[in-house]
């Protein structure tokens, strides 16, 4: 069996999927047939490379799928809900809008919902209005439909108070990130020399650009809330482009590099050959743990004790 | 039982209803018990407290965990027949029969498939409008894509589909 009838039949799982088509009309039981004749052919070939694993899971997770419907069909078929979908289809389109309200209405247990007016609301109302300006103003300013700023509101809270309460910090965010990506290039730079120095004879993926794990990255903190704090601005640079992050699926590691202007350009006509292959940006989700940073932490103790004895018996 | 009545008739989201966990949070750990007492209460005025769940199958997962997750609103329990709506007829005909058409495709079909269907009655725009519409207000669900509809948390909460059906096939 050739791979490109796998992914016709792939496509058509899709398609039922997505269409909700009868999906009786794929014949799971021929379609593992051909799947097991295919791991037959290919066993003694290519059967292990990643893209043929991948296939093969692939078109497993899609069987599955298809047998969920199927199994959701046979329900949906028994249950008091099943009519006809072509007489459905029928009446629908012989009856008048009314004729179709008045069904719904008649089935129709509407939520009860209602709304009041508050003093409390009308207060916040009346505070939102005073620290509104007028258009003339606005348009002055070039801002048009302005949201009153905190400080303006009476009762609110001013910058100084947020400040006291450790929700805004006295430096400004830029200054911050800044400080985040200039550590980030230099740790980058030197992780990178550091492996190109250790795998100058193995062809390692780490030192084939200037970039460091993710997690030694974000994890070098003293706390794990400075950890939790360094990701979140980290995930600002990858926003705006100023970092970039890739997963290595083999290694199972998740590495960051600094994207500096002159890669930037570079990276944009890659992302515009990569366009043209239809590859999109996507969010990726890293989980970071307490657990996980304590375990980190022990690890790279170990590793500078192993270190430290190292240089020791080096210098004696 | 007074703060749970206030909480669910009277709307402080967008959407009607109350979180579980706004519920617990508001009357404490034993706010089902609280709830099971408000809607003896309600009965006698032909209501009733509903629990439902907003993922797409309806059903996942159970117990008190599930619960707060669910959305618990205040349902009359008589089908209305006088107008409660200041819906415009065009646009309740629109979901009727949208919803009567992803329910015969089994609770799930593409929306332009629902939207090839009623073009033929009404005009696109007010097609698209309202199914954006009704999206928003949790009568019809969309998946990630944008390009699967199904049956929103709203409309099993508030249809009777079974009678939707019999209706329309009667007619």
């Amino acid at each position: 069996m050739r791979p490109d009838e796998l992914f016709r039949l792939l496509n058509f799982c899709k398609t039922i999927q997505t269409e909700g088509t009868d999906p009786f009309d794929l014949d799971v039981k021929k379609f593992l047939e051909m799947l097991k004749q295919y791991y037959k052919n290919n066993k003694n070939k290519n059967w292990k490379s990643l893209n043929d694993l991948l296939l093969d899971a692939d078109t497993i997770a899609e069987l599955a799928k298809i047998i969920e419907l199927q199994s959701k069909w046979i329900k949906d078929r028994s249950s008091s809900f099943y009519m006809e979908p072509g007489l459905l289809d029928l009446k629908l389109k012989m009856m008048e809008s009314e004729q179709l309200a008045a069904a719904f209405l008649k089935s129709w247990y509407p939520i009860i919902a209602m709304d009041q007016m508050t003093q409390e609301r009308l207060k916040e109302g009346l505070a939102y209005w005073n620290a509104l300006l007028p258009f003339s103003e606005r348009s002055d300013r070039n801002d048009e439909f302005p949201s009153p700023s905190t400080a303006e509101v009476e009762g609110s809270l001013a910058i100084d108070d947020l400040i006291a309460m450790s929700i805004f910090s006295g430096r400004e965010f830029n200054d911050v990130l800044r400080s985040v990506l200039e550590e980030l290039k230099e740790r980058a730079s030197v992780s990178s020399n550091g492996s190109n120095n250790n795998n100058n004879s193995n062809n390692n993926s780490n030192n084939n650009s200037n970039r460091i794990k993710y997690h030694d990255f974000i994890y070098d903190g003293e706390t794990f809330e400075k950890s939790v704090e360094k990701a979140y601005l980290t995930s600002h640079l990858v926003n705006e482009g100023k970092a970039e992050i890739v997963v290595e699926p083999l290694e199972e590691e998740v590495f960051i590099s600094p994207i500096s202007p002159g890669n930037a350009t570079a990276n944009y006509a890659q992302s515009e050959i990569e366009t043209e292959t239809e590859t999109e940006s996507r969010s990726i989700a890293i989980s970071l743990s307490y657990d996980d940073w304590l375990r980190w932490r022990q690890k790279r103790n170990r590793g500078n004790r192993g270190n430290g004895k190292k240089n020791g018996q080096n210098g004696g | 039982m007074k703060k749970a009545a206030q909480l669910l008739f009277f709307r402080g989201h967008r959407i009607p209803g109350v979180k579980g966990w706004e519920l617990k949070r508001a009357l404490g750990d034993d706010y089902i018990k609280i709830i099971e007492v408000l809607n003896s209460t309600l009965d006698k005025l032909g209501m009733e407290v509903k629990q439902i769940s907003e993922d797409e199958a309806g059903r996942e997962g159970a117990g008190e965990e599930k619960a707060e997750r669910d959305r618990f609103m205040i349902l009359l329990k008589n089908p209305v027949i006088e107008k409660a709506s200041a819906e415009r007829i065009d646009n309740v005909a629109i979901l009727s029969a949208a919803l009567a058409y992803i329910i015969s495709k089994h609770g799930k079909t593409s929306r332009k498939a629902v939207e090839d269907f009623l073009i033929e009655k009404f005009h696109k725009h007010r097609i698209y409008s309202s199914i954006d519409r009704y999206i928003r207000q949790g009568y019809l669900g969309e998946d990630d894509k944008g390009k699967v509809l199904y049956i929103g948390w709203r409309a099993r909460a508030e249809v009777d589909r079974k009678t939707l059906l019999d209706l329309i096939i009667a007619s």
